[in-house]
């Protein structure tokens, strides 16, 4: 058994190994445990691990190479869909020169606005008619307006909104188990030690035409009390 | 003592604004108060609580948290910006935007050297503290949600951060996160709901604290990243959390309105084994508390019912002393009412607006008690809007109703009134430079004159006139106090004018010369209010200790009633008052009389009768009321109080001796607050 074990390669026991497999397959249930375990070369063993590395590697590469068509796939279908989602290029061309021209015109235009808008005088509407007269492309806006600046605070406005709106929805938003202040006094009314009635907010521009109307009356009934009596 | 019709005024709608933030500075016993309209108050707790400043608030700066540094004060709002105050000329002194959006939280270290902030976008900002002003040093590592609270460590190195669903604990040199602790979510329904830590304590032998809006208050062991104690104290959020400065005790405020109390001690009578137990629960509040501050001897808290509740701990104070009583500070310090006394018209001061009445008439006469029919029911003659963004300051109506002045940080407006068929009101323009940060403003009696009280506590004095208003002098005292003028009064013939400053320094002018009279000694306590008798020329003066001085001024001295006072001593149940005397008045009909009032009472002190003896019913209106004339000469004494008008603003006599006093009933004020939480009581 020793003398088997190992080093001895030759081709008939390599063909027996091949087949034993087989066989030991169908002797399997046949096989009692006395049997001697199978014995793999070391060449072969060496041969089966780079086999299997191979393998690996091959289908680690393959599979590398799979992904990469995917992406080159997908990043061509976003261009063509970018570019059916733009107009076509001349038509951009047209509306961006249009633009930058818009702008100066109307950057011009502030600016001498401005200035008219500092002087005070008669002269104001004559100048802008003037003005208007030279930029043939610059719309004219009738009568009279002033030009301020905007605020620059909106952006951070937002964000304190924002905040707000947190902190307002934590404390007071929905599931949070908030009561009104007159079932708050009233139950206190309840169970102090002088119980008394709940509390009634009154609201004080309830019926004011009827109170007005009354007021009217009581005036009137109470001139005529002191008319017999003077 | 006399009879007076009384117009009981109940339509000045004052609404005071909620406590967002408070902090305390330990070294000059001040505390700093912020509201939710953006004013600032400082309270002095040497003084009897007294509300020595206020700094008016602005639309839009939403503060949401305050830092003492050594004397400087700091605040940070939801609008971004890092402000420091300057607490000489009551106004902000510069303002630094944080560029991270809206700042929920702002910290010094121990060392007073940096000011952490937590942003918005879940930076925390480290600024350097300089000599005037805070420069950006660095941002720590940025983190998804927003920094809701932050903590330094006692030594500097680390900061603990609370956010949404975590504590994040930072190290301060390098800026990374070294440990990051999960809170847990609410039992029950809330399961879904991210759990916000609101406040977060950082001690020094590395125990970290956090109150969060599932209403548990845990223990974390800062060095290993482990929950120690979780205690489950409310069903809502626990808004805020203080310790105490030699770190034996935590306090924690709920949206309850309850203020729990936790103490590191141990259980057995050996030191050992100490751990963090819950022991006091204080329930001074309606609605949610949403800031504290722990003083080496009382639990101080405030929140959205407005009220301002110091409660001494009574294992430090003696008790049943006039040192172990709650103080509720519900009223403000200082009058907002202006009463016109020759032509029946009250001014009064809203942050954003003023108002002008026309009181009203009644007719017939009755018995004490009666109340008369209203002939003409009082009017609304002007509502004033301010302009800008600044809230008012202080406003000021001449004796005549013919002119009207309010002030802001920023400036200062005059109108001229005129009463004709219809009210015509109309600015006047073009007024001088010098009139620019006012303090305090006030007419002179003849309506030519207005006195401003400017930096410095300097007096602007400037007249008006039909056509035009003219820069005349400035008033200027010699004792090199900066501190700001909190009271001014001119007297009723022309010639003084006196001044108060939070020194507690008493300045007379004299304005016939344009300069310096006398200054008044000086007592320890601040005065609460100054004025001038018109008869008499002394100068009544009360202090926040409740004590009452007398003064002449063509003697510079103090007046033999004001020395045979001080000699009998007030009586306790005087000196126990806990708000202070805010307007005082005088009789035209008896020059003897002396009207006061503070929030609970009005008094008249009758200088021609007796002091009370020191076993004396104070109270004795009652008791007199019942005994036949004749022997009541031998029971009345000086002060004669009368307690049948509740919450009072403002009392004040007019020139027809009919007494205007301006009620404001609690009851109104916690009609209109924010909605409590629903609390299920047993048998309800």
């Amino acid at each position: 058994m020793a003398k088997k074990q190992r080093g001895k390669a030759s081709s008939s026991s390599k063909t027996v190994d091949i087949e034993k497999p087989a066989e030991s397959f169908t002797l399997s249930l046949e096989s009692s445990d006395d049997e001697a375990p199978e014995e793999v070369t070391f060449e072969d063993s060496k041969a089966e691990a780079l086999r299997s590395m191979k393998q690996a590697l091959d289908t680690a590469r393959r599979e590398k190479q799979l992904l990469k068509e995917r992406r080159r796939k997908r990043q061509e279908l976003f261009q063509e869909q970018k570019k059916r989602k733009l107009l076509s290029a001349d038509v951009l061309e047209q509306i961006d020169s249009a633009s930058s021209k818009k702008q100066k015109l109307s950057e011009d235009e502030g600016e001498q606005e401005e200035k008219p808008e500092k002087e005070e005088g008669d002269g104001k509407k004559k100048k802008k008619k003037k003005r208007s007269g030279k930029l043939a492309n610059a719309r004219n806006l009738k009568g009279k307006y002033t030009v301020t600046t905007v605020k620059e605070r909106t952006l951070a406005s937002f964000q304190q909104q924002v905040a707000e709106e947190f902190i307002r929805s934590r404390l007071y938003g929905p599931g949070t188990c908030r009561t009104t202040n007159n079932e708050m006094l009233s139950l206190q009314n309840k169970k102090g030690w002088n119980k008394s009635a709940a509390v009634q907010f009154v609201k004080k521009d309830w019926a004011s035409k009827e109170k007005a109307k009354a007021e009217k009356l009581k005036k009137r009934w109470l001139h005529k009390q002191q008319l017999p009596s003077c | 003592m006399g009879e007076f019709k009384v117009h009981r005024v109940r339509f000045f709608d004052y609404m005071p604004s909620a406590i967002r933030t408070m902090a305390f500075n330990s070294q000059t016993e001040r505390l700093a108060v912020a509201r939710a309209d953006g004013a600032v108050e400082i309270f002095n707790f040497n003084d009897n609580f007294f509300q020595e400043k206020v700094i008016p608030g602005q639309d839009g700066r939403a503060t949401e948290a305050l830092c003492w540094v050594g004397h400087r004060l700091f605040s940070a709002g939801l609008n971004g910006e890092i402000t420091e105050y300057d607490l000489e000329n009551l106004r902000p002194q510069y303002t630094v935007d944080a560029y991270g959006g809206p700042i929920w939280t702002i910290s010094s270290n121990s060392q007073g050297t940096q000011l952490a902030v937590g942003c918005e976008d879940g930076t925390v900002k480290i600024f350097a503290i300089l000599e005037e002003r805070i420069q950006f040093q660095r941002n720590l590592n940025r983190h998804k949600g927003r920094i809701i609270s932050l903590c330094w460590h006692p030594s500097s190195a680390q900061i603990a951060a609370g956010m949404t669903d975590m504590i994040t604990i930072f190290d301060a040199e390098t800026g990374h996160a070294t440990r990051r602790l999960l809170v847990d979510r609410a039992m029950g329904a809330s399961k879904n709901k991210e759990v916000v830590v609101w406040s977060v304590g950082y001690l020094s032998d590395h125990t970290i604290i956090s109150g969060d809006s599932a209403g548990k208050v845990q223990i974390w062991n800062g060095l290993t990243g482990t929950l120690v104690r979780t205690y489950l104290v409310t069903k809502w959020d626990v808004l805020v959390l203080s310790v105490s400065k030699d770190e034996s005790s935590v306090i924690a405020g709920t949206s309850e309105g309850t203020v729990i109390q936790f103490q590191f001690i141990s259980s057995t009578m050996d030191q050992h084994d100490k751990e963090w137990v819950r022991t006091r629960t204080f329930r001074n509040h309606s609605h949610d508390v949403s800031a504290l501050a722990h003083t080496d001897t009382a639990v101080v808290s405030g929140g959205m019912d407005t009220q301002l509740v110091v409660r001494p701990l009574l294992d430090k104070v003696e008790k049943n002393t006039q040192e172990s009583a709650l103080r509720k500070i519900a009223f403000p310090h200082r009058s907002l009412v202006g009463c016109a006394k020759k032509a029946g018209l009250l001014l009064f001061q809203f942050p954003d607006r003023l108002e002008l009445w026309k009181l009203g008439e009644s007719e017939g006469h009755g018995k004490p008690g009666d109340r008369l029919p209203v002939k003409r029911k009082p009017e609304k003659l002007i509502e004033l809007k301010r302009k800008g963004e600044d809230h008012i300051c202080c406003s000021a109506l001449s004796a005549c109703g013919g002119w009207l002045a309010y002030s802001t940080v920023s400036s200062v407006r005059l109108y001229r009134i005129q009463y004709n068929n219809t009210i015509s009101i109309n600015k006047v323009s073009k007024l001088p430079k010098e009139l620019r940060s006012v303090h305090q403003l006030c007419f002179s009696s003849d309506s030519s004159k207005l006195f401003a009280s400017s930096c410095q506590s300097s007096v602007i004095v400037v007249a008006v006139s039909q056509q035009e208003c003219r820069y005349l002098h400035t008033l200027k005292h010699k004792t090199g106090s900066r501190q700001p003028v909190h009271l001014l009064c001119a007297s009723d013939d022309g010639k003084w004018l006196a001044t108060a400053n939070t020194d507690c320094e008493i300045h007379i002018y004299n304005l016939h010369k344009m300069k310096l009279h006398c200054m008044v000694p000086v007592y320890n306590s601040c005065p609460t209010t100054i004025a001038i008798h018109p008869v008499t020329n002394n100068l009544i003066s009360v202090h926040a200790d409740q004590q009452i001085f007398e003064f002449s001024l063509v003697q510079k001295e103090y007046t033999q009633w004001s020395r045979r006072l001080q000699a009998q001593g007030l009586l306790s149940l005087w000196l126990e008052r806990d708000t202070p005397i805010t307007h005082i008045t005088f009789n035209p009909k008896n020059p003897d009389h002396i009207i006061l009032h503070d929030t609970y009472m009005f008094c008249i002190i009758d200088q021609s009768l007796p002091f009370p003896e020191l076993n004396a019913v104070l109270w004795n209106q009652m008791t007199l009321k019942s005994l036949p004339v004749s022997q009541r000469i031998g029971q009345s004494h000086a002060f004669k109080i009368c307690k049948s008008f509740q919450h009072l603003m403002c009392v004040s006599l007019l020139e027809d001796l009919s007494l205007v006093v301006v009620e404001r009933p609690l009851l109104d004020i916690m009609s209109q607050l924010p909605a409590p939480v629903r609390q299920k009581k047993f048998a309800t």
